[in-house]
């Protein structure tokens, strides 16, 4: 006889009694039913188990199921160690188990991801920050090779308030990461492969604010901060995008973590997260455009003055 | 104006600090969402900091056209 305390997550195990069902699966085929269940709250039961000797040290994986939730599973919820003095016991086939319990909700429902929980909406914010400061990244890329192109201020004044937009936005993408970090590992920062290369993405581009605050001379600001902004880019895609992906890595969505990897991000995320970005993304070029027409402004002035 | 933002910033901050500090229970309760809702509250004041500095470069390059 085994007792297994089981805490739900959004279930409805008090009203659902009458259909509730507690299963231990031992492999493709058996598995053992519970024979009591107890109910102490929507939230709350335990199960009981009347297992006998298995021949070997077994990882069961525990199966909750009733008509309104449907079917919850935890894989590798139990390991079963037998005494050499109990009876041999032949689970069941899990022919019993009815299969047709996997349901949809109705309604408007997050995927249930562990670790994540609710903080799954973080897709929207800080992830689409994310995204959105690459956009904005590579407008700034763009005008910087216009720059060294053409020798038009106009275009050194569009890369730099992009790039600034986007420094902004990955400032902001840090600290919200770090919040999450805060509650989710315990700790505000972790030396994690991912948080550090985003970190040195971050001194690299601030170098680039540096650079251009640094020097007076406008067209040796211009053409320095240009081919800067060309290298700083180049060093971001390995930095974000592979390094973090070759190695393990706590963050979500790298080494085997949930997150956006294939069947992570479900649609109802999508129909939220896409429109996020494009949000963050206009209102980053909004912020930038205000900081072009300021730096016309100033050009303008400059030149008046002469 | 900066001390009026910055006010605003520490209004808006204090119980989610008070309650990180006092209760941690209370950011990772119903499934950790209030620390997304801290993540919303951070990313609104980095953006309204950011736009009160372009507003104070704005009134600067007013003034000097003026002058």
């Amino acid at each position: 006889m085994a007792d297994i305390n089981i805490t739900g997550y959004n279930s409805n195990y008090l009203s659902q009694r009458s259909s509730l069902q507690v299963w231990l699966k031992i492999d493709s085929v058996s598995g053992y039913q519970a024979t009591k269940i107890t109910v102490s709250g929507e939230r709350q039961l335990t199960a009981t188990f009347d297992i006998g000797a298995l021949p070997d040290t077994t990882e069961a994986l525990l199966l909750v199921l009733n008509a309104e939730d449907g079917t919850a599973i935890r894989p590798r919820a139990v390991k079963i160690n037998s005494a050499e003095d109990q009876a041999p016991s032949v689970p069941t086939k899990l022919t019993n188990l009815p299969v047709n319990t996997f349901k949809t909700k109705a309604g408007f429902y997050f995927p249930y991801r562990s670790i994540l929980d609710e903080t799954i909406r973080n897709t929207f914010f800080h992830v689409a920050l994310w995204m959105a400061m690459f956009a904005l990244l590579l407008i700034g890329l763009y005008h910087s090779i216009q720059y060294l192109l053409t020798k038009r201020i106009e275009s050194d004044i569009k890369a730099a308030s992009y790039s600034y937009a986007a420094i902004l936005y990955g400032l902001l993408g840090l600290a919200t990461g770090s919040v999450w970090a805060r509650y989710t590992w315990g700790t505000w920062w972790t030396p994690d492969v991912k948080l550090n290369m985003a970190a040195i993405t971050m001194l690299i581009y601030a170098a680039y604010a540096v650079l251009r605050a640094g020097i007076n001379d406008i067209d040796k600001r211009s053409q320095l901060s240009a081919i800067y902004n060309i290298f700083a880019f180049a060093a971001m895609i390995p930095l974000l995008f592979v390094i973090p992906r070759l190695t393990d890595s706590l963050h979500p969505g790298n080494g085997g973590n949930p997150a956006l990897g294939g069947e992570d991000l479900d649609n109802t995320l999508r129909m939220v997260f896409y429109p996020a970005i494009i949000g963050l993304f206009l209102l980053g070029r909004w912020i930038a455009t205000l900081n072009i027409r300021i730096e016309r402004l100033r050009i303008r002035k400059l030149q008046s003055d002469l | 104006m900066k001390q009026t933002i910055f006010l605003i910033a520490i209004a808006l901050l204090t119980p989610a600090l008070l309650m990180a500090h006092g209760s941690e229970d209370f950011l990772r309760s119903t499934g950790k969402i209030y620390s997304v809702v801290l993540a919303v509250v951070i990313i609104f004041l980095g953006i309204v900091i950011y736009l009160v500095r372009i507003d104070r470069k704005v009134s600067r390059l007013e003034k000097e056209m003026r002058d």
